[in-house]
């Protein structure tokens, strides 16, 4: 028995001996085939601009677009739910009315895509800076991570209020910072973006739709009008409309339609590919609000309310750039519309609804890929024009506002003297109504309304009747899963 | 029987001539013929020695048991001798068809088992093994020799996952262990295998299934859920020609049962309750059963030709293969063919030296994965063609026949499992082995879709071509050390063993739009110059193959006068899969057992009592069939950005985080064994009492979304705990009355499934949601089984407005809707409600074995059925258009008192929530095959110039008994959290075959 075990353990040990000392770990060692770990990358120039490109990627993802479906619009009063009345009832169809829950998936989905972006943003802004590169450029790259980071942190801090401040790439457990804290890192992030940006007119052709100095101005110009710095707010949009970079495009579609992609209006918007599928250059955006039926464009929701029609002034042209009318021929395609979908009904409101669809996503064509085509406008002049005219008249400039108004109004009109008179108004609180109301009809179903009730304190009054509650609804509920993932770290928003 | 032969005479000449010599024959000696069997269990034992006493004349029984010899005389006596058997001498007594049963000879031979590195006697095994032999293997024409084991092994549950040809075969030994990949590992002559359906049933001479920790336990970290053996036919010497068999089956294949879906009439008037005016006369509407479109009768072809024998010094066995298999859809087929080439030689007394090859090349033909659901789902009032001969349009589904038409998907390739071996004896007790494996496996898909349109819902604008590629290279050395020594009482065996294995694959799939040719030919990733395409090609290892692994194994085996036993084992791996802190791991077993019927005071009961043996095992295993590659953190390509005029430009950025933390799975097993035998073992009895636990399941837990990770991602934590526990139960009887053999088997498996954790520390969740169709179908918690359905309780139907102001209920319920038991008594309907609505894992498992022999005849009949586990028809929920409807929608309610279980008509909706509505019993009791054969006498079959031959009809799958409306009620899935769910499966069909077995 002895000497076996002894041979046996001879053998074993022999083989073992052989193994570990001389090919056992090289033999065991098996780093991921054709994948990066992360510890390698971004490392060189080529590497930073994979990075920084893939920043950009997000504004594409389905989920950015507040989680897939137009839930401002829907929440404020230019929009109702779309599509079939069916389709999404139980989790779209509760923002139409206030009812919508913590647990909606929605809402994490917005969320988890909008922190997605803040980390793709951080690799840049925290990697970059230490690759051996052409330092122009490696500047060029951070300002737009960071003027992206800051796009992302807005919504995040308009939806959710004080939001957890992730500035690392690492994860580490963070509690809700305060709203002001995340306001700070996205000031900070814009004024470096635009010491660092070039101006859109610096970029060659085919660097278009990249972050330019102009975007961080207007972007900036739009946090201090919601924080209700005025004089900042008016100062940054004045430095846009100063530049010379921008103009209104001569007719009111092209704001937003496929001819005026990255044309003179354009302050900043995301290029798409009219293909299904993030990975094939698509946007869904434009696919989710398409028409139903004949022609199959997409899903039709964000349905534009009879509110919001009536709101526009007699023979306003830009009704009928922002709506599609059952019946109506665009781009030589006759819009049948969807069978199943009842024509005219009435909302969950007791409003009338009719079939119809917004037109400020609308591209050529009669299938579904080229609708993924549509790239959706985030700032364009006309907003920068309004944004001015409304910071000139908090601080007390009506007649300078007047001016930025009336190009707004002037290019809406299309040279017909018969409709949208150039408006005269100097009180301010008058002014302010106009504004607001002309920013309604310029920018409806670009996703500005519901915000731009809430910041302007007439949320209440005017969403009141759809099921606002003041106090609640200004900020959605931080998503329930995330409160129970960092097990009540989080907490949540006053009345959810 | 003469008047036969008379009439040939009179028709055949040559037939006059063979006869003729025959009956001068006779003049002089005698032809016997017969058959030599297993006096025990009936079966026919081929290589059997018969010579004629006191003479040189003799020959060996062929495979199927039959043998024909001339003898001198009609008192002629003939010695019949077989290894293992008691010898026996049968006096011819003028007879020339004999039945000769033989006894097995127990004192000098036992039943060896083949467990892992080695074999064993039967008596001195204390694991819990489970052996077939190779007859009962090719009960099923299937790809996969394991389908013929349904209902026939304690502890194994054997489903199919589909009915399409070349799909898969779901195997769970002992419940289900893990969340991730819970089938057992296989084993093909010492080769380490991840599935066997590149086997020719006919080709296996046994199988074992090892259950418990002290069998598998010596495979380490792949042993956790089972590991089955898989031996191949080896020759023997037969020392002049070769054994030659030869068996040909031709099957037809038919739906075995339709699901009662709404006609025409009814449908319309459904329709009309949820849509007023739909339809405005119900009587004039057409009435098309889309199912009758898409089902037909298809064949199934196996043929299978094998030559065996050799020498003393050079044994061989060579096979080949061919099975064809149509789909009962159109569109769909498997074709396969099966080479085998095992050779074995002595190269010296002392070295051994051989080979296992294989080569299985086969092509496959997938239809739309959707018809069966398309089928299930379209108007029965729409006729499927228009007036012109196109196809109609479907709302919402599309016209399934289009579907089927328009889908052109291949596969095809090449497995090829190799292994060659040496042994060499040396120092009187040791054998040294050393054995390298090659398991080589490429294939390749094609797929094509025309330019087509039904309806602007179902179209191609431009036409798709799509190919893949895949290659897997695996080689495996093993190198083992055995002991034996057998000294007085005590008789040991020890095994050591190192062994090495690697393994790579690759797989690059690549796409391309508007092929300048619609045909086959054509059908190339060929982009021509000036040619307007979209190509686009994804290439990426597959890496849960990517990997290498080193082993230290070692056993003990230990009997004391054949009564008392001891086994350890010990195996250590370290693994290519793991971060160097969690590389090597140490997996042991011990077991016990106790040959208590060799104690002198069981002595006095051996009239009826022949076996009693007590065993008891304890160890642990382990699982690395993971997602392993979640622990690494890596960048992710591909996240493109469009610039300029909408040019793609690449970009790439940190992906999911991973966890560097993670390891393999273990199992924790005890078993408790009782072997009974009475009656000289006419009656066994096997018990066994199985606990498992494993832990450090992986399972992918969300973490919080702020870190950055992105919707839906999770990190994968070695966190979840499951625990299987039951009794294994199996019974055989085998008897004889006169010319009459017959056995019955039964077995029996119980299982209780249990998730005991899902939590970890670095990821939370209390619960895993299994989404079907996005929407949570089951539920995964502490204290309920893997993937338990959950959903709203359906406690009736709200009569009337009052009931409905009277009980909480979902926002949008109406009068009509299905009323949800308000399950927590808070008063409101909500997501909270929901509850465990049954368990997709069956109680109990059982089967039902009768085999029966009579003269020429054979018979046998195989039970199958499980029970206690529930099916979730998902096919019912599906409802964001107005679809078809299953039968019982048509006892819908209409008014108060009408129906207090089927809800008003409607489209999605609360009646559409997952509810115990969509829950239906998956017990079912099936006759899984019967089959009657006919062994032609021996003198029929030689004048043909063949040893035997065997004509058997036999049907699969004849009848299933059970309450579930779908096609079957066996609905498995590889994924434990969404499993017994029923989307749509291709049915598995209903075989009726005849067939032919000959003897060369």
């Amino acid at each position: 028995m002895k000497p076996t075990k002894y041979a046996m353990m001879r053998f074993a040990t022999t083989l073992f001996v052989v193994c570990v000392s001389v090919s056992c770990q090289d033999f065991l060692d098996k780093p991921p085939q054709g994948s990066l770990t992360q510890t390698a990358f971004p490392v060189t120039a080529a590497d930073a601009l994979l990075a920084t490109n893939a920043v950009y990627n997000t504004l594409r993802d389905p989920n950015f677009n507040s989680g897939l479906f137009p839930i401002l619009d829907i929440m404020s009063d230019d929009a109702n739910k779309g599509s079939n009345p069916d389709d999404q009832a139980a989790t779209i169809g509760p923002f139409d009315r206030f009812e919508h829950i913590k647990t909606e998936g929605t809402l994490l989905r917005w969320w988890n895509t909008l922190y997605k972006a803040v980390r793709r943003a951080n690799v840049v802004i925290e990697k970059v800076p230490l690759i051996n590169m052409n330092e122009t450029l490696r500047n060029r790259y951070v300002g737009e991570a960071r003027f992206l980071r800051a796009f992302f942190y807005f919504d995040l801090v308009r939806a959710w209020g004080g939001v957890p401040k992730l500035t690392s790439v690492e994860p580490v457990t963070l509690p809700r910072s305060t709203p002001d804290e995340i306001y700070d890192l996205i000031i900070e992030d814009l004024e470096y973006a635009i010491t660092v940006l070039p101006e859109k007119s610096a970029y060659s052709a085919a660097d278009r739709g990249r972050a330019t100095k102009g975007a961080a101005r207007a972007l900036l110009a739009k946090v201090h009008l919601f924080r209700g710095n005025f004089a900042e707010a008016a100062s940054y949009a004045l430095e846009v409309i100063n530049s010379g970079e921008y103009s209104l495009e001569p007719v009111f579609a092209d704001a937003n339609s496929v001819n005026g992609e990255h044309g003179v209006e354009s302050v900043f918007e995301v290029s798409s590919f009219g293909a299904e599928g993030l990975e094939n250059g698509g946007n869904q955006y434009g696919n989710v609000q398409g028409v139903r039926g004949t022609p199959n464009r997409g899903w039709g929701f964000n349905r534009p309310t009879k509110n919001l029609r009536d709101d526009f002034e007699p023979g306003d042209p830009r009704l009928d750039a922002t709506v599609i009318f059952l019946g109506e021929t665009l781009d030589d395609v006759f819009i049948q519309g969807d069978g199943a979908t009842p024509d005219v009904t009435t909302d969950s409101h007791g409003q009338e609804e009719i079939e119809c669809y917004n037109q400020k996503v609308w591209t050529p064509g009669n299938t579904v890929p080229p609708s993924f085509g549509h790239n959706r406008r985030f700032i364009r002049y006309a907003d920068v024009l309004l944004m001015a005219a409304e910071a000139l008249n908090e601080i007390n400039n009506p007649a300078q506002a007047l001016v930025y108004l009336n190009q707004v109004r002037a290019r809406a009109r299309q040279g017909n003297v018969t409709i949208l008179p150039d408006i005269t108004e100097t009180d301010k609180n008058a002014l302010r109504d106009v504004i607001l109301h002309e920013r309604r009809v310029e920018l409806a179903l670009e996703g500005h309304r519901f915000w731009d009730l809430v910041r302007t304190g007439r949320a209440a009054s005017v969403l009141g009747p759809l099921g606002f509650v003041p106090g609640k609804h200004e900020l959605l509920p931080i998503p329930q899963t995330e409160i129970d993932l960092t097990q009540g770290l989080l907490t949540q928003n006053p009345g959810w | 029987m003469e008047k036969f032969y008379q009439r040939m005479r009179k028709n055949l000449i040559i037939s006059l001539f063979i006869v003729f010599y025959g009956f001068t024959a006779f003049a002089q000696q005698l032809t016997v013929s017969g058959i030599v069997t297993d006096a025990n269990d009936g079966n026919p034992l081929p290589g059997v020695n018969i010579a004629v006493k006191g003479t040189t004349l003799g020959t060996v029984t062929a495979a199927d048991g039959t043998f024909s010899l001339q003898v001198p005389s009609a008192t002629s006596e003939l010695t019949v001798s077989f290894i293992g058997y008691k010898t026996m001498e049968v006096p011819v007594n003028g007879r020339t068809d004999l039945r000769i049963m033989l006894e097995a000879d127990v004192t000098a031979l036992q039943e060896v088992v083949v467990v892992g590195y080695g074999t064993v006697k039967k008596s001195d095994l204390t694991g819990s093994v489970s052996s077939i032999r190779g007859k009962d293997l090719t009960t099923v024409p299937a790809i996969n020799p394991l389908q013929s084991l349904q209902g026939k092994v304690a502890g194994l549950q054997v489903a199919s996952t589909s009915g399409a040809p070349g799909s898969g075969t779901y195997v769970r030994i002992r419940g289900i262990g893990t969340f991730n990949d819970s089938s057992p590992i296989f084993v093909v002559d010492g080769v380490i295998l991840p599935n066997i359906d590149y086997l020719s049933a006919a080709d296996i001479e046994s199988i074992e299934v090892l259950k418990d920790a002290s069998a598998t336990a010596i495979y380490g970290s792949r042993g956790a859920n089972g590991v089955i053996i898989v031996t191949t036919k080896k020759g023997s010497a037969t020392g002049g020609y070769p054994v030659i068999t030869a068996t040909a089956e031709y099957s037809i294949q038919d739906l075995p049962k339709k699901i009662d879906l709404l006609n025409g009439r009814e449908y319309a008037i459904v329709r009309n309750k949820i849509n007023p005016g739909t339809y405005n006369n119900v009587d004039a509407v057409p009435d098309t059963d889309w199912q009758d479109l898409i089902f037909r009768t298809a064949p199934l072809q196996n043929y299978q030709i094998s030559a065996s024998g050799g020498t003393d010094k050079f044994q061989y066995f060579t096979s080949i293969g061919y099975f064809s298999q149509q789909g009962i859809i159109p569109k769909s087929s498997y074709e396969r063919v099966t080479l085998r080439f095992n050779n074995f030689f002595h190269a010296t007394k002392n070295v051994r030296f051989g080979s296992n090859l294989s080569f299985t090349p086969f092509t496959q033909q997938n239809t739309n994965g959707n018809a069966v659901f398309v089928a299930y789902r379209a108007w029965p009032t729409l006729e499927p063609f228009q007036p012109d001969g196109s196809y109609t349009p479907v709302p919402g589904v599309g016209n399934v026949l289009a579907d089927i038409e328009y889908t052109n998907s291949f596969a095809s390739g090449l497995r090829s499992v190799n292994n060659f071996f040496a042994e060499v004896d040396f120092l009187r007790n040791f054998t040294f082995k050393s054995s390298f494996g090659v398991d080589l496996d490429y294939s390749k898909t094609k797929s094509y879709t025309p330019v087509f349109f039904v309806s602007p819902q179902q179209q191609n604008p431009n036409d798709d071509l799509g190919k893949s590629f895949a290659d897997r290279v695996d080689w495996l050395w093993e190198n083992t050390l055995t002991y034996n020594r057998e000294s007085g009482k005590h008789r040991i065996n020890i095994l050591a063993g190192f062994t090495a294995q690697e393994s790579s694959s690759e797989f690059v799939s690549l796409g391309m739009e508007n092929i300048i040719r619609p045909t086959e030919d054509f059908w190339y990733v060929n982009i021509f110059p000036n040619q307007t395409t979209n190509s686009y090609a994804y290439n990426g290892v597959n890496p849960a193959f990517n990997f290498s692994m080193i082993s230290y194994l070692g056993r003990l085996n230990y009997t004391y006068n054949n009564k008392y036993l001891f086994t350890a084992t010990f195996r250590r791996d370290g693994s290519s899969k793991f971060t160097p802190a969690n590389r090597f791991a140490n997996f042991p077993s011990v077991a016990f057992g106790w040959n208590a019927i060799n104690e002198p005071f069981l002595a006095g009961f051996a009239s009826w009592l022949s076996n009693m043996k007590l065993r008891a095992s304890w160890g642990v295993i382990g699982n690395e069939k993971i997602n392993y590659e979640r622990q690494y953190s890596l960048v992710q390509n591909g996240v493109n950005a469009l610039f300029g005029d909408d040019v793609i430009y690449p970009g790439a950025t940190y992906g999911v985080s991973g966890n560097p933390d993670l390891k393999w799975e273990s199992t924790t097993q005890t078993d408790v064994g009782l072997e009974l035998g009475f009656w000289n073992d006419r009656l066994t009895a096997e018990i066994d009492y199985y606990h498992r636990i494993t832990s450090d399941i992986l399972v992918d837990l969300a973490v919080p979304g702020y870190y950055g990770n992105g919707d839906g991602a999770v990190i994968t934590f070695n966190a979840a705990e499951v625990l299987n526990r039951g009794i294994e139960l199996k019974l055989d009887w085998k008897g004889s009355y006169r010319d009459l053999q017959y056995s019955v088997g039964a077995v029996a498996t119980t299982i209780h499934n249990e998730t005991l954790k899902v939590s970890g520390t670095g990821g939370l969740n209390d619960r895993l949601l299994g989404l079907f169709n996005g929407r949570a179908v089951t539920r995964t918690a502490p204290g309920l089984p893997l993937g338990a359905f959950y959903g709203y309780r359906v406690i009736g139907v709200f009569q009337n407005t009052e009931e409905l102001n009277n009980y909480p209920h979902l926002s949008t319920t109406q009068v009509g809707d299905l009323k949800f038991e308000d399950v927590n008594g808070d008063g409101v309907l909500n997501g909270d409600d929901r509850t465990y609505l049954g368990s997709p894992v069956p109680k109990l498992l059982y089967g039902f074995n009768f085999n029966l022999n009579y003269r020429q005849f054979d018979f046998t009949a195989d039970f199958q059925g499980q029970h206690g586990n529930k099916i979730f028809n998902g096919k019912e929920i599906v409802r964001p258009d107005p679809y078809n409807f299953e039968q019982r929608y048509f006892n819908f309610w209409d008014g108060e008192g009408t129906s207090n279980t089927e809800p008003r008509p409607s489209n999605g909706g609360v009646n559409y929530e997952p509810s115990s509505r969509y829950i239906y019993s998956g017990s079912f009791f099936r006759l899984r095959n019967i089959s009657i054969g006919y062994t032609l006498p021996a003198q029929w079959v030689q004048k043909l110039g063949l040893k035997s031959a065997r004509a058997f009809v036999r049907v699969t799958n004849l009848f299933t008994v059970s309450n579930f409306t779908g096609y079957q009620p066996e609905i498995v899935s590889g994924n434990a959290i969404l499993n017994g769910i029923d989307g749509g499966t291709y049915p598995v069909p209903r075989i009726s075959t005849v067939g032919l077995n000959i003897g060369l």
